[in-house]
């Protein structure tokens, strides 16, 4: 395990040769994609950082021992559709997928920010406006990042429902970036006047594109709710796989190669945690659904 | 043009060398400039087609749902990718120009429709401008999705337009002073025979023609070498015509002596008859008195008038060389001296002489003179003419002569009256040139008045100082 976790950075950034290599190894005895770990990633986190989907890759190839495919797509629907529908045996999804699915779905680990499983929603306007709050945003043109996202879209639209309106009433118009960052830049662009943001993608961001987020400010957060989760469907047709998987995302914090990862994200590690933490999210997520 | 024909050709040339250059340089440099910005034109037509066509292309189905931040990414990376073209604003609209989304939306907004009017053409750009235009309406068959609305920063071209003018400008500027200042040096040398040819023309013309120098002469070679000896020879034979007139007036002075010499004899002459006869009438009947007495008072009266003519021929050319002040009795004793050519004429003398001392004026030169211009006035009077003589002093010396002829031709006029001592076309003027040669040296001057009937010719002469006089 050692030697696993001295392997130098090249060997790392090589990792996709690797990757191609295994497949090869393992085409003789059956068909590499059965063996292989396909892990699902929605633009919760940076997508767009192809170091970090490489890094992250080969952490999980070297210590699950199995080829990982990362599996991206546009929109948080595709994602939870493809990991209901068994093409994925785990995804990094959104807490509202999650409650939304949560008898089809199992928790399988969730990350640890500021050594809490716990994130919150950002609404964000132009640095200049002289906004305070929500109801100061009316007419607006609203970034939201995904229609299936928990900071991006529920947590807003809950609001709206408590104060009994509904977006395309409240704002002049909405549009959807798919996209945390893309949120940032609508507003920071001034495309949009507001937008609903993941709060740890806002922070991360104003560490790594300060230029980014000067142009904008947070009007107001959200209570703290339960971090994006990695979940897996809950009969899995193959525990052992989704076993290793969930071990190399637990011990991610012990190995250095882990923690060059959960460096680039910015997080402290990965949890096992209980359903309950998702309840506040379920809670938005019914008010919403009444409100129809 | 008459007085740019007047600017020498030193200047000329350079001036036509330069507006010649100017003139090169104005139609090079517009070529430059008009193929400069063909190429930039193009250069910035097919940047910005390609920039249109991959923004269509990758905008396209974004556009059919209004998905406004797809169009704007698009924009973005478009902008990011297509660096070179400097894509400043673009716009994206629907078919109604409400916008989708812009490069800078705070200042086109989602939803605001575009008022401007639609370019004229697909591509706009004027040479020197600092923005171009294009557009792109992107329609399917039966309808259009929307239009395309990109302006570009082409100050970098207009900057590299401006560079490639002043860069124009200065070569052209450099080369233009360059070859008008070769052409200055290279007349000059060209020149330089010719001014030294008009600068001795022009001494000449002053009446001191000088040789070209062979230090001159060294220097030229070919057709001005030719030139320059041809002047000399010129100079040369203008000396010696100068020279023959000189011995020609010598000679005239000569012959009039020797006519003067005949009178002299003629004087003497005349009255030695008488002094024979009163000789042999004393010898033959002397003892009778008063035959004796009217034969001696004969003898005294001829001799009397033979030492008279004597002492005014030797007063006349006694001192030809030496300076001498003019008296009254010199004036007075050239009525003797024309006398007898006067009395041949019929011609009566009349002489009003004004002087009544010394005059601080040379004599031998002023008797000369008048002298030649009696003579010349009885030539000129018809028989039986008075000629008048009147001279007077007072700041200055005055001679009058009036004659009663038709009147002096021009040439006569013109050789009486020429301050330079070049000698006359034709001898008939030698006593003129002569007499005005005398005043001229005198440092007087000859003066023409038409009288009636004749001609008075006047003379003043300034009265030298008694230094001055020495001086001479």
């Amino acid at each position: 395990m050692a030697s696993k976790t001295e392997l130098s950075r090249r060997a790392v950034l090589g990792s996709s040769v690797a990757l191609l290599l295994s497949r090869h190894a393992h085409a003789s005895s059956e068909p590499a994609s059965e063996r292989a770990i396909h892990f699902g990633l929605t633009p919760v986190f940076l997508t767009s950082d192809l170091e970090l989907l490489g890094r992250l890759q080969s952490y999980l190839q070297l210590t699950t021992g199995l080829p990982v495919n990362l599996v991206e797509r546009r929109t948080y629907q595709e994602i939870t559709a493809m990991l209901i529908s068994g093409q994925l045996d785990a995804a990094w999804i959104c807490g509202y997928p999650y409650v939304a699915h949560h008898r089809e779905l199992q928790l399988v680990a969730v990350p640890l920010w500021h050594q809490k499983p716990l994130y919150q929603s950002y609404l964000i306007v132009d640095k200049a406006r002289d906004a305070q709050t929500l109801a100061d945003l009316r007419g607006d043109i609203h970034a939201f990042s995904d229609p299936d996202s928990n900071s991006g879209f529920l947590v807003t639209r809950a609001q709206l429902a408590a104060m009994d309106v509904r977006p395309e009433n409240f704002f002049r118009r909405s549009i959807f970036t798919y996209g945390h960052r893309n949120v940032i830049r609508a507003v920071a662009s001034g495309l949009a006047q507001s937008g609903s943001v993941d709060g740890y993608v806002y922070d991360v961001v104003a560490n790594l594109e300060p230029a980014l987020v000067s142009g904008t400010r947070v009007l107001s957060a959200s209570e703290w709710l339960g971090f994006p989760p990695i979940a897996a469907r809950k009969n899995p047709p193959d525990s052992q796989k989704l076993s290793l998987l969930k071990a190399a995302l637990l011990d991610i914090h012990k190995t250095e190669e882990g923690r060059a990862v959960l460096a680039m994200l910015q997080l402290d590690g990965f949890a096992s945690e209980q359903p309950s933490l998702y309840e506040t999210i379920a809670a938005k997520a019914a008010l919403v659904a009444a409100a129809g | 043009m008459t007085r740019l024909g007047k600017w020498p050709v030193t200047v000329k040339v350079p001036l036509a060398v330069a507006a010649l250059m100017i003139t090169v340089g104005v139609i090079v440099s517009e070529q430059v400039l008009r193929r400069l910005e063909e190429t930039q034109t193009r250069f910035l037509s097919d940047l910005s087609q390609s920039y249109l066509d991959g923004l269509s292309s990758s905008i396209t189905p974004a556009l059919l749902r209004e998905d406004n931040w797809e169009v704007y990414d698009a924009i973005d990376r478009a902008k990011t990718i297509n660096r070179g073209l400097r894509a400043t604003e673009t716009i994206v609209t629907n078919a109604d120009r409400f916008v989708i989304a812009a490069s800078d939306p705070r200042i086109h907004p989602i939803g605001s429709q575009i008022t401007a009017t639609l370019p004229a053409s697909k591509f706009s750009f004027e040479a020197g401008a600092n923005t171009a235009s294009a557009m792109r309406v992107l329609s399917y068959p039966g309808r259009t999705a929307g239009i395309i609305f990109a302006t570009f920063d082409t100050r970098h071209l207009a900057a590299e337009r401006r560079d490639v003018l002043w860069a124009l400008t200065i070569s052209n500027g450099v080369l233009t002073l360059t070859l008008a200042l070769a052409g200055w040096f290279l007349v000059m040398r060209m020149m330089s025979p010719v001014r030294v040819l008009t600068d001795h023309l022009g001494a000449a013309q002053d009446g001191h023609a000088d040789f070209i120098p062979s230090s001159d002469l060294s220097k030229t070679s070919g057709e001005f070498r030719r030139l320059f000896r041809s002047y000399n020879a010129l100079v040369r034979s203008m000396r010696d015509r100068e020279e023959l007139a000189i011995r020609l007036a010598e000679e005239k002075r000569l012959g009039s002596l020797g006519r003067l010499a005949s009178s002299l004899a003629h004087e003497i002459n005349n009255p030695l008859g008488g002094l024979f006869n009163a000789l042999s009438t004393l010898k033959s009947h002397g003892a009778i008195e008063h035959v004796r007495e009217r034969s001696l008072a004969l003898l005294e009266r001829g001799l009397n008038g033979i030492k008279d003519t004597v002492r005014t021929t030797l007063t006349v050319y006694r001192s030809d060389s030496q300076s001498r002040p003019l008296e009254p009795s010199d004036i007075d004793d050239l009525k003797l001296l024309v006398a007898p050519e006067a009395k041949r004429r019929s011609i009566r003398i009349e002489m009003i002489n004004g002087l009544v001392e010394k005059m601080p004026v040379p004599a031998t030169p002023i008797r000369q003179a008048i002298l030649n211009l009696l003579l010349n006035a009885i030539a000129a009077s018809p028989d039986g003419a008075t000629i008048t003589l009147t001279t007077s002093s007072d700041e200055q010396l005055e001679i009058v002569v009036k004659d009663c002829g038709p009147g002096l031709p021009d040439w006569a006029a013109e050789v009486l009256t020429a301050t330079n001592l070049t000698p006359p076309r034709s001898e008939g003027g030698l006593g003129l040139w002569t007499t005005s040669r005398l005043v001229v040296q005198l440092g007087g001057r000859i003066s023409i008045r038409p009288a009636e009937p004749g001609t008075e010719i006047l003379i003043h002469i300034p009265l030298t100082r008694p230094e001055l006089a020495s001086a001479a």
